[in-house]
């Protein structure tokens, strides 16, 4: 696994975690614990992603920040990843 | 509204095609106890739930179904991928092959395309939730039955992820279920909502 895929679980792996923890609120509202740890995660998921950024380019195409060639031309998520990052 | 990420919720990497597989797997995707009518369910009922909360789980759940089904849509693709005439005759696809080719059509593994009839919206928080809990319980077996009959461990371990998710939803339900029931009158401990009886006045 190269070590921009890595890279990218990672900021994955966190997202994930921060919407476990998002999920968890619906039910428990008032759990500052739980609530802090969101702020946390959604600060790591920040910094990690400007680094992946700074190294790779961006990580998700949106239409705000990438052409719309971008969003059509980069890899679609259903691609296995020995295809989608090939050429990146 | 929804805006879409372009990614997988976790990640989907098959090298081998399994027809045969793909054939029983996608009942998760069109099936009784699938991701649609999962995602359907919970995003229909929502707009009766009586407290914020029940609303945000609602929301939030059927929003997480939908990149289930884009999970199990992506496991079924790449199972179906540089298949074979032979593959296709040996493997049993042949009959699904005839009308959708190698595209992903949401269908229990039966046969039966998806159908409005596999959920309910009741529009009483306490029968849907109810519903709710026994759906999340129906797509875990549903994983299962499909984990006891994977022997790929690429296909195993995103089938093993989408199974652990059910069982947290469960658990999202069930707080939501107390919360409801928390609220009634401590009267009413046969658990139903009379608030639609009330007379006007």
């Amino acid at each position: 696994m190269s070590e921009q895929i890595i890279m990218k679980r990672k900021i994955e792996a966190m997202k994930f975690a921060a919407w476990e923890l998002h999920l968890f609120l619906d039910s428990h509202p008032s759990n500052m614990e739980a609530y802090r740890k969101l702020k946390e995660y959604e600060d790591n998921i920040k910094k990690l992603m400007m680094e992946y950024e700074k190294k790779y380019g961006k990580l998700f195409p949106t239409s705000k920040d990438s052409s719309r060639y971008e969003w059509i031309s980069s890899p679609w998520p259903w691609e296995t990843e020995e295809m989608t990052h090939v050429d990146l | 509204m929804w805006i879409y990420e372009k990614r997988l919720q976790y990640p989907v990497n098959i090298n081998r095609p399994n027809p045969k597989l793909a054939k029983l797997i996608i009942s998760q995707y069109g099936g009784p106890h699938g991701e649609i009518g999962a995602s359907l369910r919970y995003l229909s009922q929502r707009y009766s739930m009586p407290y914020p909360e029940l609303a945000a789980i609602l929301t939030d759940v059927g929003t997480e179904e939908l990149a289930h089904l884009e999970m199990v849509g992506s496991i079924i693709y790449q199972l179906t991928k540089n298949l074979t005439q032979k593959d296709i005759k040996e493997q049993g696809f042949d009959a699904y092959f005839i009308d959708h080719t190698t595209g992903v059509y949401p269908v229990a593994a039966s046969g039966a395309p998806f159908n409005a009839d596999m959920f309910a919206v009741t529009g009483d928080a306490i029968a849907d939730l109810n519903e709710d809990l026994a759906a999340e319980q129906k797509a875990r077996l549903s994983y299962d039955n499909i984990l006891r009959f994977c022997d790929d461990p690429d296909v195993k371990d995103p089938i093993r992820f989408l199974r652990e998710r059910e069982i947290v939803h469960y658990q999202r339900f069930g707080e939501g279920l107390r919360l409801l029931t928390d609220k009634l009158d401590s009267k009413n401990f046969y658990a139903f909502n009379p608030s639609f009886d009330k007379p006007k006045k």
